[in-house]
């Protein structure tokens, strides 16, 4: 049996679980205000936008390299046990990725200067961002225990998660330097709701041949949460108050941070175009409800030991509570609230582009309130029928960057209808064609585009997904 | 106009997509029951105190356990064993008796070891507790263990071996109901 539903839906279902932040159909589909939001340096003609309020950007992912949804729920008739050791348990390693974002714009907008060449933007959004990787040994631990595997070392390193949910309000510079040169820097103010991160951890967990007893386990640990926010959440949640606590706590009333976006297009030629953008180059303190958990130390523990001639005098000793004791004592399991700075992830986008084909409209500058591709101010590059190129995506994680790859066409029709194809490989997947529509109807502006397309005859069964769609309010000016 | 409607046609079809069944109800049937395994106690008591000590009980002592009484464990424990590993280089026999307490001190369950006198061979036992052994409650309400030795020889001869004594190894194995 099958069931169709909507593409919200399913996305909603897939972020729940499982992602990447890459923005490759909307990066350099200039047409979208919102374009700018992944290169402050994007070619802009538009005198000026205002995003509707809460649908001008929303966007989700879902994604892990390695295990989807449908691999554990598909109501096929077979135990989820088996299911679950045999597509997770037996197959995940620490390198696979489940992890999440998604992103609700309330506020967007940007206008331009006196000086034609000048744009500025500006804006407000919230991110919730996750990411792990399967904690391999952590989870053997769990669903295997460690018995009858003597000499077997389990990873403690294995745990590593990060996530966040922040409040970043923009604003933004965009200046065209001449016909070639656009640059574009954005600055940011992070208010941040919650974070959480475990992603330095070290050491091992083992049992071996004892000395003196059957089964020595051993015990090496370097492990940390640093967390912020939560208790807050937690009690005002208990206060029937979470609504409250979010909103303060979103509005400054969390832990601050500062960050700024850069980016540039620049016209090699009259048809061959390059860009790049780097995002997020911030960080953010947490002081105001931060806490961390830390467990550090060796032990070698061989249970309760007793030498009866050595202890003879003192055989009423408590020896469990005194184990119990010293193992807390060689390896303390301890709390502070010290304050701590998280950065965040940091992206870099790079494009190349060719255009070709007939110029869009009057040879890109238009002369009414209506269409894209018109100008409002100053001397604009023609726009063409068609782009192709490739684009470059980088993101910084705990185990080091992930990197995409784009080839991307785009196909403008007239001046109410634009296209954008792509194809993307990643670690997540080497069929993702993804497809984004541009449609401009007099000054309202919407867009749509979703990626990895060819699953979506089972939407459950992917990988990883994303969607983006938005609204928008657009004037060119007239002249 | 017909080829713009065509293309728009086409992208609602992109952004609504199908999905086959899923049922995560069936979360509730994820079973997690681990095997956990470590080493329980360990006495030693050498021939030379043996040898001290008047009377058949050269050793009796009870000790505090509450790794079995701990809410995590005994609110999960479905079965165990408890192996126990004899070794006996004395050069009398010996009789080792190990009695689970409740907290109120009543003998729960007891084992009996009993040893020759060495050269012998190490004595291995395995106790089950749960569906196919014990009552798992014997373990579940253990707060203390009282360890008796008895000597069932003399108190004047000693072996030739090296570090001459009685030794009690013990580890346990539990399954336990995470889920």
């Amino acid at each position: 049996m099958r069931l169709c539903q909507c593409f919200f839906i399913a996305g909603v279902l897939l972020t729940l679980s499982l992602k990447a932040q890459n923005k490759q159909i909307l990066y350099d589909f200039n047409e979208i205000p919102q374009s700018l939001s992944v290169n402050p340096g994007v070619e802009s003609d538009f005198k000026w936008y205002a995003g509707v309020p809460m649908l001008s950007g929303i966007s989700g992912y879902g994604g892990s390299n390695a295990i989807s949804i449908n691999d554990i729920f598909a109501n096929d008739g077979i135990d989820i046990n088996i299911k679950f050791r045999e597509r997770a348990l037996d197959v995940l390693t620490p390198k696979d990725e489940l992890s999440t974002t998604i992103q609700m714009e309330y506020l967007s907008g940007g206008f331009r200067s006196e000086n034609p060449n000048i744009f500025y933007s500006f804006g407000g959004y919230l991110e919730f961002d996750n990411i792990g990787y399967w904690p391999q040994d952590y989870a053997y631990l769990l669903f295997d225990g460690n018995a009858d595997q003597l000499g077997r070392r389990y990873d403690l390193g294995d745990l590593k998660v990060r996530g966040s949910l922040v409040n970043v309000f923009h604003f933004g510079i965009n200046k065209r330097i001449d016909r070639n040169l656009t640059l574009g820097a954005r600055g940011k103010l992070y208010s941040a709701i919650a974070d959480y991160s475990s992603s330095t951890n070290n050491g091992h967990l083992s049992n071996v041949e004892g000395q003196n007893n059957l089964i020595a386990t051993n015990l090496n640990a370097d492990l940390q949460l640093r967390t912020s926010g939560l208790r807050s959440l937690r009690d005002a949640n208990n206060d029937d108050a979470l609504g409250n606590e979010i909103i303060s706590r979103a509005l400054f009333g969390g832990d601050l941070g500062l960050g700024v976006d850069l980016g540039f297009t620049y016209h090699l030629s009259e048809r061959t175009t390059v860009t790049g953008s780097l995002l997020d180059v911030g960080f953010i303190y947490h002081s105001g409800d931060s806490k961390s958990y830390s467990l550090k130390g060796n032990t070698s523990v061989e249970g309760i030991e007793i030498d009866v001639l050595e202890n003879f005098a003192s055989l009423d000793r408590d020896f469990w509570q005194e184990l119990v004791d010293e193992i807390e004592e060689v390896v303390p399991f301890e709390t502070d609230t010290k304050g701590y700075v998280s950065f965040r992830p940091t992206k870099l986008y790079a494009s190349i582009r060719n255009d070709f084909g007939e110029p869009v409209g009057n040879g890109g500058s238009q002369n009414c309130d209506c269409t894209a591709g018109s100008s409002g101010g100053g001397e604009l590059r023609t726009k063409y029928r068609n782009s192709f190129g490739g684009q470059l995506y980088m993101i910084n994680r705990p185990r080091g960057p992930q990197m995409a790859l784009t080839g991307f066409y785009t196909r403008r029709i007239g001046n109410a209808l634009a296209f954008k194809g792509t194809y993307t490989v990643d670690k997540f997947s080497k069929t993702n064609i993804g497809l984004g529509m541009n449609l401009q109807a007099g000054p309202v502006n919407f867009y749509v585009m979703a990626d990895n397309l060819l699953s979506y005859n089972n939407i459950a069964a992917t990988n990883y997904a994303s969607f983006q769609l938005g609204f928008n309010i657009i004037s060119w000016g007239r002249k | 106009m017909v080829r713009i409607l065509t293309l728009i046609m086409v992208g609602l079809l992109l952004v609504t997509s199908c999905s086959e069944e899923q049922d995560f109800d069936q979360l509730d049937d994820l079973t997690i029951t681990p095997d956990y395994e470590t080493s329980i106690f360990y006495v030693k008591a050498q021939e030379t105190l043996i040898n001290r000590v008047e009377g058949l009980d050269f050793f009796t002592q009870d000790f505090n356990f509450d790794a079995f009484e701990e809410p995590f464990f005994a609110e999960r424990v479905l079965a165990g064993v408890l192996t126990y590993e004899l070794e006996n280089t004395t050069s009398k026999p010996i009789e080792i008796r190990l009695e689970f307490l409740d907290e109120a001190e009543n003998v729960l369950d007891t084992e009996v070891f009993s040893m020759d006198a060495a050269p012998t061979a190490i004595l291995q036992r395995d106790v089950a507790y749960g569906a196919t052994g014990k009552s798992l409650d014997i373990i579940k309400a253990t707060s203390e263990i009282r360890l008796t030795a008895i000597n069932l020889g003399d108190n004047t001869s000693e072996s030739t071996l090296q570090d001459p004594a009685i030794v009690l190894r013990s580890s346990a194995q539990f399954t336990l109901d995470i889920r």
